[in-house]
């Protein structure tokens, strides 16, 4: 709790004390630093997470707290209110108001730009999926299979280059797909977070771009009973998305808390400016439960999740042959152009995930910590082709061309031991993987068994102003693979192995400046489509083919940023540079593949070194009291410095602007605003000759409008509204990371309109 | 510290005990299923009036991928007409499977296409008619011009639902260039 007050006589004589503690554990955090923003006050928690900030004038302060491992959190403190009063009342008396300040343990690298969705800007992204959600970050943008399924990309990286941790658990779906949206109801979460950068020593293997954290909620502990509901409706495709969360402690038994979450989306054909795209209708279901207990040091929570999504995929990117797919480029729009229904067709896909996840922790009363983590995934994933068999016995069996079953167990052991001296925390790790992969239909995939074993350890010091940390970790897999070849069945083995590193610093440099050094590295094996696809793809009209003697991919990833933070101007400017070694691409091969269909272009997975860099640049400038403009910028250049030259499907340079005009108090309505912004994309010039069928679709500009506010009812219920205007003025555009560019524009205008109740006893 | 050190023993202990329901995926592999897959493409040419049948045939018979398909060169005589027949076979399995007979049952979703190029080597109509009276293309005539050289494009188009009597709607199932020469 923190406690503003005011001590007599002086009238730059108010202070701040407080205290801090774990928002997990309630325990005191000894030696976080509490600093004032804009003003040279930071003074460090004691040995009870008791601070005090002294000799402070009346005013609106931000106050910041920073700990070792944790979230940095911002709090508001209005000193102004009262100022004239009575200053000889006792200090009791003198309470402005209490804040809470709950910190929030993370695991994200502290060096590295970390950055988060949370409170309303999560509220105004409810409805869309996770790839969508996180979007208006700088240097994240989304790989598209039409309008519904979106996978997030980092830095210009996505699939299993970017690890997404659900709830603390590593999701495990088959991510090599690049039309294999990530199984995750941004619903359950209530925190969005983005690592950008190779985080590969906490993480694990792959997280190559970035790490992508969803988090829910501490459990309402002891805690009377509340909730939310949301309710979504988009204009386009008519969609419909409703979502509640229950929660509470149980009466009578101390120390319980549970949490009740479900929702429903459905959502008909898209319609682009000029016409629908026929069966791109989407249906979804998903529900978690959560239940936990707390006693003293101790503590355990189990999740369970379940995900079902049914996908329509648009008819027209079924392509036979490359003479269909240049038919549909030089008609210049799709050649089936239907009504709207809701009804989802073949071509379709059908993904349910199951989650169950059981953590337990226990605070030693010296300070050390142990976790535990144990986590089981089934992702089950039926993909439907367009055509049924041939053969009507079996047509009537109506089964999916495609089957594929993953099960994954995840093991995580993690100590952190008690802070040294207040200035140095660490923790050391054991992470564990196993998993098997069934799949039936046509040749894809093989089945395969995969073993993971990772040990970490970091350690972070803060001393000054200075905050630096160092990690390394070893992973080694394992990984046996079976398939049918003419007939028989042949099994290859794996083994990959490798050290990652990282080593990072933070320097205050100032209270209105703060830069931060991180050079860290991950790598990734080479995933079992890249070792072993071989075959046409449908959606691209290609003929890929994967090589079993790839070897794995080494990042080098150096990020450097710099923030300034002031009242009424925020910049953050951050630059990387991303070595990666034996990455793995789709090269194009000088030979077409022949078969009955015709000729296909070839592709063959190969490997070169390529380099990513970029600059991501985010203002926030309140130009004048109320009216805010926030600038956003991500450049990122990619080079293939083997071959001389360029890499497909890297996102072209955006910037987003958006102007925010804060309205004054409506009656009963708080934080309305209203806010017009505009995304600009380029035109992606950096791609390598004669590789795609067309050339990357010309740059746009779409316009945004929003609108919304929040109406308190009472203490516990509160309504909160948004509308807003996608795509304002229904621009014909069509994006380079949408792989249906091909075939049709993206979607039009869209309208949505959000609604939030929430309430408690 | 004993404390934590006996914590950790047990949750290792526990963490190892888990592993023991592992399975094998090798032992359920399935053979692959590719139910659309055409391998040969058999054309019969019959010289109108005549029992002169002449055979060509396209195939790979290991699939896509692998080795690439074999195609034989037609060749047929000058200002003729042929009645033509194609059948298509999978034979990758055994005993090989017959798709003109799939083809035949869902004749309302296929159309045969043949292109000459140049379109003066030979002209094609097709002799049967599907339950909405378009044509299929299983069987039909053709009549060859003067003597030249070219190609012989035959495509089947798979055109579930949107079949019109047209090219356009669909996909490709066969794609097969065939060298022509008319003599």
């Amino acid at each position: 709790m923190v406690t503003v007050g005011y001590a007599q006589n002086s009238s730059c004589a108010c202070f701040i004390k407080g205290e801090v503690r774990d928002q997990h554990s309630g325990l005191p955090v000894v030696g976080a630093t509490v600093l004032i923003i804009g003003q040279n006050n930071g003074v460090f928690t004691d040995a009870q997470g008791k601070y005090q900030i002294n000799n402070l004038c009346p005013g609106t302060y931000q106050l910041e707290c920073r700990i070792v491992g944790y979230t940095s959190s911002l709090h508001k403190i209005d000193l102004t209110e009262g100022h004239e009063e009575d200053f000889s009342i006792e200090e009791n008396e003198i309470h402005l108001h209490d804040v809470e300040i709950t910190a929030h343990r993370t695991d994200a690298p502290a060096s590295q730009p970390l950055t988060t969705i949370s409170g309303s800007e999560l509220f105004r992204t409810r409805g869309d999926n996770l790839a969508e959600s996180l979007k208006g970050l700088t240097g994240v943008t989304s790989l598209q299979t039409g309008s519904s399924i979106s996978k997030p990309v980092i830095h210009g990286m996505h699939s299993n280059r970017v690890l997404i941790m659900n709830n603390g658990v590593r999701q495990e779906g088959q991510q090599w797909g690049s039309e294999h949206a990530p199984e995750i109801d941004p619903f359950v979460a209530t925190r969005l977070s983005v690592v950008k950068g190779a985080a590969g020593v906490r993480y694990g293997s792959d997280a190559i771009g970035g790490v992508i954290l969803v988090e829910p909620e501490e459990l309402p502990f002891n805690k009377s009973l509340s909730g939310e509901v949301n309710l979504v409706g988009f204009s386009n495709g008519r969609q419909g998305v409703s979502s509640a969360t229950i929660q509470g402690g149980i009466k009578g038994f101390t120390g319980f808390g549970w949490r009740a979450q479900g929702t429903f989306k459905r959502g008909g054909n898209v319609r682009t400016p000029n016409y629908y795209l026929d069966n791109t209708g989407l249906s979804e279901k998903n529900f978690s439960l959560s239940v936990g207990y707390r006693l003293k040091g101790f503590g355990i929570d189990v999740f369970y999740s379940r995900f079902d999504t049914q996908l329509g995929i648009f008819s027209g990117s079924h392509i036979g042959s490359v003479t269909d797919l240049l038919n549909v480029i030089k008609n210049g729009e799709p050649l089936i152009k239907p009504g709207f229904t809701y009804d989802i067709a073949r071509p379709n896909q059908n993904a349910s995930h199951n989650l169950i996840k059981a953590e337990t922790h226990y605070h030693f009363k010296d300070g050390n910590r142990i976790q535990w983590t144990i986590a089981q995934q089934l992702n089950d994933r039926n993909e439907f082709d367009l055509h049924r068999p041939r053969n009507d016995s079996i047509a009537a069996l109506n089964r999916p061309e495609l089957t594929f079953k993953l099960n994954t167990l995840t093991n995580d052991v993690v100590w952190d031991h008690k802070p040294i001296g207040g200035k140095i925390s660490g923790q050391v790790g054991v992470s564990s993987l196993y998993q098997y992969n069934l799949m039936s239909g046509r040749p894809l995939i093989p089945n395969f068994n995969q073993f993971n074993i990772g040990m970490f350890w970091i350690e972070r010091y803060a001393k000054n102003g200075w905050e630096m940390e160092a990690g390394i970790r070893y992973d080694y897999r394992t990984l046996a693979t079976h398939r049918i070849v003419r007939k028989e069945k042949v099994s290859t083995d794996f083994t990959f192995s490798n050290f990652s590193g990282t080593l990072g610093a933070t320097k205050n440099i100032s209270q209105t400046l703060s830069a931060r050094l991180n050079v860290g590295t991950a790598w990734r094996a080479p995933n079992v489509s890249e070792l072993f696809s071989d075959g046409v793809h449908h959606g691209a009209a290609a003929y890929e083919k994967g090589d079993s003697t790839l070897t794995q991919e080494q990042a080098i990833n150096t990020i450097a940023s710099v923030k300034y933070t002031s009242n009424r101007l925020t910049v953050e400017l951050g630059g990387y540079y991303n070595y990666i070694a034996d990455y793995i691409y789709l090269k194009p091969q000088p030979e077409p593949m022949l078969t009955i269909r015709g000729a296909f272009p070839y592709f063959k997975y190969t490997q070169t070194n390529a380099v990513f860099r970029g600059i991501d640049l985010s203002v926030d400038w309140e130009l004048i009291k109320n009216l805010t403009l926030t600038s956003k910028l991500s450049y990122l250049n990619v080079y293939d410095k083997s071959n001389d030259s360029y890499l497909v499907m890297i996102p072209p340079n955006r910037w987003d602007n958006q102007l925010k005009y804060q309205l004054p108090v409506l009656g009963q309505v708080k934080d309305a605003f209203i806010s017009v912004g505009n995304l600009s994309v380029a035109r992606q010039k950096r791609v390598p000759a004669n590789s795609d069928f067309a050339p990357p679709p010309k740059a746009y500009s779409l316009w945004n409008l929003q609108a919304g506010g929040t109406l308190p009812v009472s203490e516990k219920n509160e309504f909160e509204i948004s509308i807003s205007v996608q795509n304002l003025f229904n621009t014909a555009y069509r994006d380079y990371l949408n792989r249906f560019r091909y075939y049709a524009d993206d979607m039009g205008r869209q309208v949505s309109l959000r609604l939030k109740w929430k309430f408690g006893v | 510290m004993k404390m934590n050190r006996k914590i950790t023993w047990m949750l290792l202990f526990g963490m190892t005990a888990l592993f023991t329901q592992c399975k094998d995926s090798g032992d359920e592999v399935k053979p692959d299923d590719e139910n659309e897959l055409i391998t040969t493409v058999i054309l019969k040419f019959t010289e109108q009036g005549t029992t002169n049948v002449s055979t060509f045939k396209s195939s790979d018979p290991d699939g896509e991928g692998g080795n690439p398909p074999v195609t034989d060169a037609i060749s047929l005589k000058a200002n003729t007409t042929y009645s033509v027949g194609i059948q298509l076979l999978d034979e990758s399995k055994t005993p090989a499977a017959d798709i003109t007979e799939e083809v035949e049952e869902k004749s309302d979703e296929h159309l045969f296409i043949y292109t000459a190029s140049p379109a003066a080597l030979l002209t094609y109509t097709a002799e049967d008619k599907d339950a909405n009276n378009y044509p299929i293309g299983l069987v039909g005539k053709a009549v060859t011009g003067t003597a030249a050289t070219g190609k012989l494009k035959v495509q089947l188009r798979h055109q579930a639902g949107t079949k019109n009597g047209t090219a356009t709607p669909g996909s490709d199932d066969v794609n097969v260039d065939f060298d022509l020469k008319i003599q």
